[in-house]
C-alpha cells in the first residue's frame, strides 16, 4: 500500500477545512482539474467536507449544561480525593501500630507459656483479695506482670517494657506516614 | 531543636504541589466558564457522532470536564487545555466500550430514542451515519479528530495515545474506507 501523500493535499485540504471548497475550485479550474484526477485529494474533499458538515450541523444541536454546575462537582471531588489521600497513611499508621501491639502481645504469650502459666495465678487469688489494701502486695497481685518476680523491682520491667513498645509503635506508625507521604 | 526537624517534610506534599501549580495555574471558575463556551459544542459533537448516542455524548462530556478540572495540566494555553479534554474524552469512550453491555432496552428511557431521531433528520447525518456505523470506534476517532477538529498526526497522536507513526497509516486506511462507504451512499442516492 502506497503512503505517499500528494504535494498538494494540504492546499485542498486547507481550503476545505475553511469551507472555501467548492467556491475556490470555481476560480481555479486547474485544481479541480486536479482534485477530479487525484483519488487521495478526491477522497480528501468528500471526507473533510462530509466531517466538517457533521461537526457544524451537530454543533448546533447540543444541548449544553450550565459550566458552574461541572465547576462545583469537580470542586467536590477534589476535595473528596484531597481527604482519601490524607487518610490513607493514617489508615496505614493504624494498621501497622495494631500489627506491632500483636506481635508483641505473641512474644509475651510465648514467653509466659514456656515458663509456664504459674503467673495466672493470681486469677485464683482474686477472690480472696476482696479485700484490697493500697501495699505493696496489692499491686503484686493486680498486676500480671508482676510476677516476673516479687516487689517493686520486678514491676519495673513491664512498666518500662509497656510504654517502650507502645513508643516504637506510635514511631512505626509515623515512620510508615512519612514514607508514603514521599511516594 | 524544633519538631519540624525532628519530623521533616510533612509538609512536602503541599510544597510540591504549590511548585506544580507555579508552573500551570488552575482555571477559576470564570475562566472555565469561558473555556466551556468555546469548546463544549466541539466535544459534545464528537462524542455524539463518533458514539452515535447524544445521551451517552451528555453523560461522557460531564464527566470529561470533571476529570479535566480535577487534573493538573503540564502545559499552559487554550490549545493545550483543549487537546488534553478531548484526549480524556476519547479514554472515557474506550472504556464505554470496552465494558460489557448490561443495560436492557426496557431501562432505556424513551427521550433518547427521540432525541436519536431528531439527530438522524440531519442531512449530514443521513449521509455520514451509515458509514460512520460500519467504521471501527477507534476509526470514527480518528476521522473526527483529523477531518472535523482539523487536529496534525502529533496532536492526534497525543489524544489517542498513539505513536504517530501509526496514526498515518491507521488514517489513511481508516479514509481510504469511509471514502468507499461515502461514494456508495452518494451513488445510492442519486439513483
Amino acid at each position: 500500500m502506497m503512503l505517499r501523500p500528494c504535494p498538494r493535499e494540504k492546499e485542498v485540504k486547507e481550503l476545505v477545512e475553511r469551507g472555501h471548497w467548492p467556491v475556490a475550485a470555481e476560480t481555479a479550474p486547474e485544481l479541480r482539474a486536479h482534485v477530479n484526477d487525484c483519488r487521495s485529494c478526491g477522497e480528501l474533499v468528500l471526507v473533510t467536507a462530509a466531517f466538517q458538515k457533521a461537526r457544524i450541523e451537530a454543533a448546533g444541536t447540543a444541548k449544553l449544561g450550565s459550566p458552574g454546575v461541572l465547576w462545583w462537582r469537580a470542586q467536590l471531588r477534589r476535595r473528596n480525593e484531597a481527604v482519601e489521600r490524607i487518610g490513607r497513611p493514617i489508615l496505614g499508621a493504624q494498621i501497622f501500630a495494631l500489627a506491632v501491639n500483636l506481635l508483641l502481645a505473641v512474644v509475651f504469650v510465648v514467653w509466659r507459656a514456656r515458663h509456664g502459666f504459674a503467673w495466672l495465678s493470681w486469677l485464683e487469688q482474686l477472690p480472696q483479695n476482696a479485700t484490697l489494701h493500697l501495699d505493696s502486695q496489692w499491686f503484686d497481685t493486680l498486676w500480671p506482670f508482676a510476677l516476673f518476680g516479687s516487689g517493686w523491682n520486678s514491676l519495673l520491667t513491664p512498666m518500662v517494657l509497656i510504654p517502650a513498645a507502645a513508643t516504637l509503635a506510635l514511631l512505626g506508625g509515623v515512620v510508615v506516614y512519612l514514607a508514603s507521604e514521599k511516594q | 531543636m524544633s519538631w519540624e526537624s525532628v519530623i521533616p517534610n510533612v509538609f512536602a506534599r503541599d510544597a510540591h504541589l504549590d511548585a506544580s501549580r507555579a508552573a500551570v495555574r488552575p482555571m477559576d471558575d470564570e475562566a472555565f466558564a469561558g473555556f466551556y463556551e468555546r469548546s463544549a459544542r466541539s466535544l459534545w459533537a464528537y462524542l455524539a457522532r463518533t458514539s452515535g448516542d447524544p445521551a451517552l455524548a451528555e453523560d461522557l462530556m460531564q464527566e470529561s470536564y470533571v476529570r479535566f478540572l480535577c487534573a493538573t495540566l503540564r502545559e499552559e494555553g487554550e490549545v493545550a487545555a483543549r487537546r488534553y479534554l478531548f484526549r480524556i474524552a476519547t479514554n472515557l469512550l474506550r472504556d464505554h466500550w470496552r465494558r460489557p453491555r448490561t443495560t436492557p432496552i426496557e431501562d432505556v428511557p424513551e427521550s433518547f430514542f427521540a432525541r436519536c431521531g431528531d439527530a438522524a433528520q440531519a442531512e449530514s447525518q443521513m449521509m455520514l451515519g451509515p458509514a460512520l456505523a460500519q467504521m471501527r470506534p477507534r476509526d470514527r476517532q480518528l476521522l473526527w479528530l483529523a477531518h472535523a477538529e482539523g487536529y496534525s498526526h502529533n496532536e492526534i497522536a497525543e489524544v489517542m495515545g498513539l505513536g504517530s507513526a501509526s496514526i498515518r497509516l491507521l488514517l489513511f486506511r481508516a479514509r481510504r474506507k469511509i471514502a468507499r462507504l461515502l461514494g456508495e451512499e452518494q451513488r445510492g442516492r442519486a439513483l
